[in-house]
């Protein structure tokens, strides 16, 4: 038999089998199940309010904060420094580059902490890491942080010296109440900065010429 | 009895079982390095190589070397395409040592002389060289390997260049045939 | 899972060295197939010889269905894999350049290097002027630095744009080539000659 009779032979019914199967999804998982559980009952996502404010005021340029509510939610109000990445375009390509490194802690919030979960999840499952959640969300932000409560006379010092710099922090980020004294700052027991993991970059190579 | 003259065959591959062996090589490329074959990138390292050695300072300031070095960082000559295309050189060579087509010439059309042959040959790559900057790619890297992974602008390339070489073909078809 | 080099299951040097195995396959292949012979290259814009169009059309067939399974069995994550960029003008202009290139030359790129691998000194020149080409476009890069960059698609697949799925377009490019194939045997039964 000719050589092109023995090639079409070959190539079309693997044609027609690659044509009839449906398309291979393109992003596989690359957490389990198994592991998000687990990630999500030990509430390793959770940033406090303080590590954020601290973070803001001291200008540290490792933070982002990623606001996913609607647009116009976020132009009402959002805090200092954040972008806007509404949940529904969260899969976006023009968004990869924001997820996929290890150099900034990227940091959901929304009003209470539903929506930015899930945004957490789901990047989350696709593998990024420096990923966290703002605990409380908005909502606990301006309980604590915009308008804290001044602690019982009986409270100790550490929940004084808190509530020193939530006052500070606050005024600097737009609350209300008298700038304190920058010493409160450096007393603040605030549950310890999240870590950056270096994550190697999944960088798709240059080809190409 | 009538002579029947034969017709002379150098010893080459089937041309399909050429191709399959060669989409082998094309998709080990994709595997393992997550890019297809190329060339004109190589020339275009020693270009660039070229350029900084010479004039670094004037280099430090064109376009074309910047532009290089935003998707190449450290050596130039330190690419995937650079090793690749010194495998080629191997690879031609004991593919010709090995079906005894070693030989210094220059393949020319009965037609027309060996010195017009170089002329045209020169006149060929600074075209194609000067191409394939514009366009991304060459054969190898823009239309053999942009088809295999679908790419659109490695489909439009090719059909550029095919399309363009058949107009062409009329007005130096003495040179070939 | 590949790509191997990207999902850092084989180092960057490791990888080099790898790139040099490749092309010796690729060079390989080429020269076997006689595409180090300018006159066979060219022969298909004259009718003569149609060895261009099957090697091209059956190894992009090839790798095409290769990278489409190995997507499906899961070997291979199809979205880190480089697609091709699309800059229209630049890839129109510059295709055109490259066809007149071709026809006048007899050579490609890759090709070139396979000839002048095995003695063409015609083939060594190709690569000389291939030099001089890219250098020249280096040098005065300003002057088309926009025709260079204009309309950048991004990265679309035909298959995208067609609106079809990428195993339906396979299917679509591998019966286009395979009727490619029949005229052009066809044509050749009508025209032998000497091989070149």
């Amino acid at each position: 038999m000719k050589p092109l009779k023995w090639l079409a032979l070959f190539i079309i019914p693997l044609g027609l089998v690659i044509a009839a199967v449906p398309q291979n999804t393109t992003k596989p998982y690359k957490l389990t199940a198994d592991q998000l559980l687990g990630e999500a009952n030990t509430r390793t996502q959770y940033v406090t309010p303080d590590a954020v404010a601290d973070m803001i005021v001291n200008k540290d340029p490792s933070l982002q904060l990623i606001d996913v509510r609607s647009q116009e939610e976020f132009e009402k109000f959002s805090l200092p420094g954040a972008m806007n990445i509404p949940l529904t375009d969260l899969l976006s390509d023009k968004y990869t580059d924001i997820f996929n490194q290890d150099v900034k802690m990227n940091v959901f919030y929304s009003n209470g902490t539903v929506t930015a979960n899930e945004a957490w999840m789901l990047t989350r499952q696709l593998g990024y890491s420096n990923i966290y959640v703002l605990e409380g969300g908005l909502n606990f932000w301006f309980d604590s942080i915009l308008n804290p409560q001044k602690p019982a006379s009986t409270s100790p010092d550490e929940e004084f010296a808190r509530y020193d710099f939530r006052k500070s922090a606050g005024a600097a980020l737009g609350g209300g109440g008298p700038i304190q004294a920058q010493t409160a700052q450096s007393q603040v027991a605030s549950s310890p900065k999240p870590a950056l993991t270096s994550a190697p970059k999944k960088k798709k190579v240059a080809g190409g010429c | 009895m009538t002579e029947t003259t034969e017709i002379k065959k150098t010893k080459y591959l089937n041309p399909y079982l050429g191709g399959v062996l060669l989409g082998l090589v094309l998709l080990s490329a994709n595997f393992i390095a997550g890019r297809g074959l190329g060339a004109s990138g190589a020339i275009k390292s020693v270009v660039v190589t070229g350029m900084t050695t010479v004039a670094p300072a004037a280099s430090a300031n064109s376009g074309f070397v910047k532009e290089f070095r935003q998707s190449h960082e450290g050596n130039p000559m330190k690419t995937w395409l650079v090793f690749e295309m010194l495998g080629v050189l191997v690879g031609g060579f004991l593919s010709g040592a090995i079906a005894g087509r070693l030989k210094l010439k220059v393949e020319h059309s009965p037609k027309i002389t060996s010195r017009k042959r170089l002329i045209l040959a020169l006149t060929g790559g600074v075209l194609f060289g000067f191409g394939s900057q514009l366009g991304r790619g060459c054969t190898s890297g823009s239309a053999l390997s942009g088809m295999a992974v679908l790419s659109l602008g490695g489909f439009i390339t090719m059909m550029a260049i095919f399309g363009t070489a058949f107009a062409l073909a009329y007005f130096f078809r003495k040179n070939w045939i | 899972m590949g790509p191997l080099v990207t999902n850092g299951i084989i180092s960057e040097n490791l990888n080099l060295f790898l790139a040099f195995i490749i092309g010796i396959g690729f060079g390989f292949v080429l020269e076997q197939s006689g595409f180090s012979s300018s006159r066979k290259l060219a022969g298909i814009f004259y009718g003569y010889d149609t060895v261009v169009l099957k090697v091209f059309f059956t190894g992009a067939i090839t790798c095409m269905l290769g990278l489409l399974f190995f997507s499906l069995f899961g070997w291979i994550d199809l979205s880190l894999v480089y697609v091709n960029p699309t800059y229209l003008t630049s890839a129109i202009v510059g295709g055109i350049i490259m066809g007149a290139g071709f026809i006048i030359g007899g050579y490609c790129p890759g090709t070139s290097v396979c000839g002048a691998a095995i003695g063409k000194l015609d083939g060594l020149i190709f690569v000389g002027g291939l030099f001089i080409g890219v250098l020249i476009f280096g040098l005065g890069y300003k002057l088309w630095e926009g025709l260079y960059m204009a309309k950048n698609l991004g990265s679309p697949k035909i298959s995208s744009v067609l609106g079809l799925s990428d195993g339906i377009f396979a299917l679509l490019l591998i019966l286009a080539a395979l009727a490619m194939f029949w005229v052009a045997e066809m044509a050749e039964k009508k025209f032998p000659r000497e091989e070149y």
